[in-house]
């Protein structure tokens, strides 16, 4: 069958009245995460994980609901960037450059409405895109041998680590880490024991959601304690539109954005925030001295904003075809699947066309309840920056407490979530970027499998590990990532996505 | 420059550690020439490079918080740790109503608030996951 008729079976799941109402839900709930400045999509998602499993969805469902949360947590973060300079996550860093100006000049309504529209274009032809290529890779990765995935992966890490952060050493020391604790438990295939301390719950490993919540969650909690007190003005919001005039005066952004960001997305590594930083700087460069970026363009709204939402749709290439996360919050995409018992890779597109299918519906029908919900929307949810953070940040940690122990029902978790929480903190102190441990921890057990696999294949010969095309060009392209990082070590802003 | 140093040297540490403990790994079958311990060796060798490469050079300290926030923060980890330990004993709803009654005073709540919040946002999430059909321990002191 074409892609345009699996395509529209996927509207028919996404259509189903429970989904619609999942969408629906994701989208609200989402965004209400993600106004909170310092809560982003990574946040949302993994807080949210498992009550997501508790309902015990169909994993196209679940997958649906979680795809919601992701978009509206990234809707919440430039709606809080525009009217308050938060950038609730990095990837609208950018975006917080001319949005508060604009705000602060009374413009705030145009800005927003910019990045919705933007964001509702970009999702539409980013969901194409991905529609033409997806299959197109995913038949190309089906000769893919362990020595290429294990190529593969290390690119993935590679280039990770190269744009996650201002300071290389320190993303490689989050990457070894999340390996690290990848490692923890039985062996994957000889079922030896390793690295537990001797602890009982560590035999059957370190839990993802566990990780995620205590690394980003907590650590956020920790971080408000700083200084609870801070509290930032927010600028007048008048009327959300955007007249015909602007639009067409940000259209070429918004395009100009599309293309930026659906490309930096399909690389894994680069995240939502490095395809709004260098959507805008291409933005910057195109426009030369007609464009006032910086000073409160709309241009510079609409071109970051509709990369980021191109990229959350190029990310999935990677991730629904070769099951490999390109970010912080695809990585916890990954392992919900894995979870759900949907391994993503070249088969899936065959093995579970309707969760592909239904997922890639879903977010244009999410693009869509974003632009029809959220903008009308945007003064009730600015007010829930208004509510005092002695009631978000218990409330934070109590989800944190229901969600960490639904996993295993063992305390022993809570205490791990806490360590966690703690070196979090640390962490985002020192400026070392967080989600290289997640994408570590949850590539960990495949590249060790996949390396085991390709030494077995090869006799113990480590040169079967570059003994292909296929993969000598991912070892390459990993060696490129990694010098490139150093040639631009600096003048990048810090920082990784969710940071 | 000291933190850094510290964190690198903590890296360093915890990389020595990890290798030795791979390193002591009987290998697997023979048909798997690599074995258990090549994996972690070589992440070892990574977490240790970027341990050292911190120690030798390290960044400029980050901003650390004024000192009230380090009673808070103590406070806040005890009281996380005391919440795993009380969870099965006393049952969810009273020492999630506590904690975050605590967390609620250390963000600035006045107590009667606090608590106020602390038992609704408890019975209300007792209840979500009750109807969701996870179970969450009632108490061993009450019966549960």
């Amino acid at each position: 069958m074409d892609a345009l008729g699996l395509l529209l079976q996927g509207f028919a799941v996404a259509l189903q009245p429970l989904n619609l109402a999942l969408v629906f839900l994701g989208c609200l709930v989402g965004t209400l995460i993600g106004v909170l400045p310092g809560l982003g999509p990574i946040s949302a998602v993994a807080l949210l994980l498992p009550m997501v499993f508790a309902l015990k969805l169909p994993p196209e469902s679940a997958l649906i609901l979680l795809a919601g949360i992701y978009y509206g947590a990234m809707y919440g973060g430039s709606t809080t960037s525009i009217l308050l300079n938060v950038p609730g996550e990095a990837a609208s860093v950018v975006t917080a450059l001319d949005g508060y100006k604009l705000a602060q000049r009374g413009q705030a309504g145009p800005a927003l409405a910019v990045a919705a529209w933007g964001s509702f274009i970009a999702g539409t032809l980013a969901v194409l895109a991905l529609m033409v290529l997806g299959p197109l890779v995913a038949k190309a990765a089906l000769r893919f041998g362990p020595a290429e995935y294990f190529a593969l992966t290390v690119f993935a890490l590679s280039s990770l680590s190269a744009l996650g952060g201002r300071n290389l050493a320190k993303a490689l020391l989050a990457t070894a880490l999340g390996l690290l604790l990848a490692t923890v438990g039985q062996d994957p295939q000889a079922g030896i024991s390793r690295f537990t301390l001797g602890l009982m719950p560590l035999e059957d490993g370190v839990d993802f959601v566990v990780v995620a919540i205590g690394l980003f969650a907590v650590s956020e909690v920790l971080l408000f304690l700083e200084a609870p007190q801070a509290r930032s003005t927010l600028a007048p919001l008048g009327r959300v539109y955007l007249s015909l005039r602007d639009f067409l005066f940000s259209l070429g952004s918004i395009l100009r954005g599309t293309g930026v960001g659906f490309f930096v997305g399909l690389l894994p590594g680069a995240g939502a925030s490095v395809a709004s930083f260098l959507a805008y700087m291409v933005e910057k460069r195109w426009l030369g001295p007609r464009g006032r970026l910086g000073e409160g363009d709309l241009r510079g709204v609409a071109s970051p904003e509709s990369a980021n939402n191109a990229a959350a749709g190029g990310a999935l290439v990677p991730l629904l075809t070769l099951g490999l996360p390109g970010s912080g919050t695809t990585a916890v995409m990954l392992a919900a699947l894995m979870s759900l018992g949907v391994t993503p890779g070249p088969q899936m597109f065959e093995k579970h066309p309707q969760v592909v299918w239904g997922l890639i519906a879903s977010m244009y029908v999410g693009n869509l309840i974003l632009l029809v919900l959220n903008l009308p929307l945007v003064v009730l949810f600015v007010q829930v920056l208004r509510v005092p953070a002695y009631y978000l940040l218990p409330s934070i940690l109590a989800i944190s407490f229901v969600g960490v122990y639904a996993v295993n029902h063992n305390p022993f978790d809570l205490l791990l979530m806490t360590a966690f929480g703690f070196l979090g903190y640390l962490l985002r102190k020192l400026e070392v970027p967080l989600p290289p441990i997640l994408l570590g921890l949850v590539l960990g057990y495949l590249m060790e499998i996949n390396l085991r696999r390709a030494l077995i294949l090869g006799a113990g010969d480590p040169g079967y590990l570059f003994g292909s095309p296929t993969a000598l060009a991912f070892w390459g392209l990993s060696a490129l990532v990694l010098l490139l990082s150093l040639v631009w070590a600096k003048g990048r802003p810090g920082g990784g996505e969710g940071q | 420059m000291r933190a850094d140093r510290v964190a690198g040297g903590a890296a360093l540490a915890l990389a020595l550690a990890y290798g030795w403990s791979a390193w002591r790994l009987e290998p697997g079958f023979v048909s798997d020439p690599v074995g258990p311990k090549a994996f972690p060796l070589g992440v070892a060798l990574l977490l240790a490079g970027a341990g050292l490469y911190l120690v030798l050079r390290p960044d400029p300290d980050p901003p650390w918080p004024p000192r009230p926030f380090w009673p808070r923060a103590l406070a806040t980890g005890l009281g996380l740790v005391l919440y795993a330990y009380l969870l099965r004993p006393l049952g969810f709803v009273p020492t999630t109503a506590l904690a975050v009654a605590l967390l609620a005073r250390l963000s600035g709540a006045a107590w009667p608030r606090a608590f106020l919040l602390g038992f609704g946002l408890a019975l209300a999430l007792y209840g979500l996951f009750g109807l969701l059909g996870v179970p969450l321990p009632a108490g061993r002191v009450w019966g549960g």
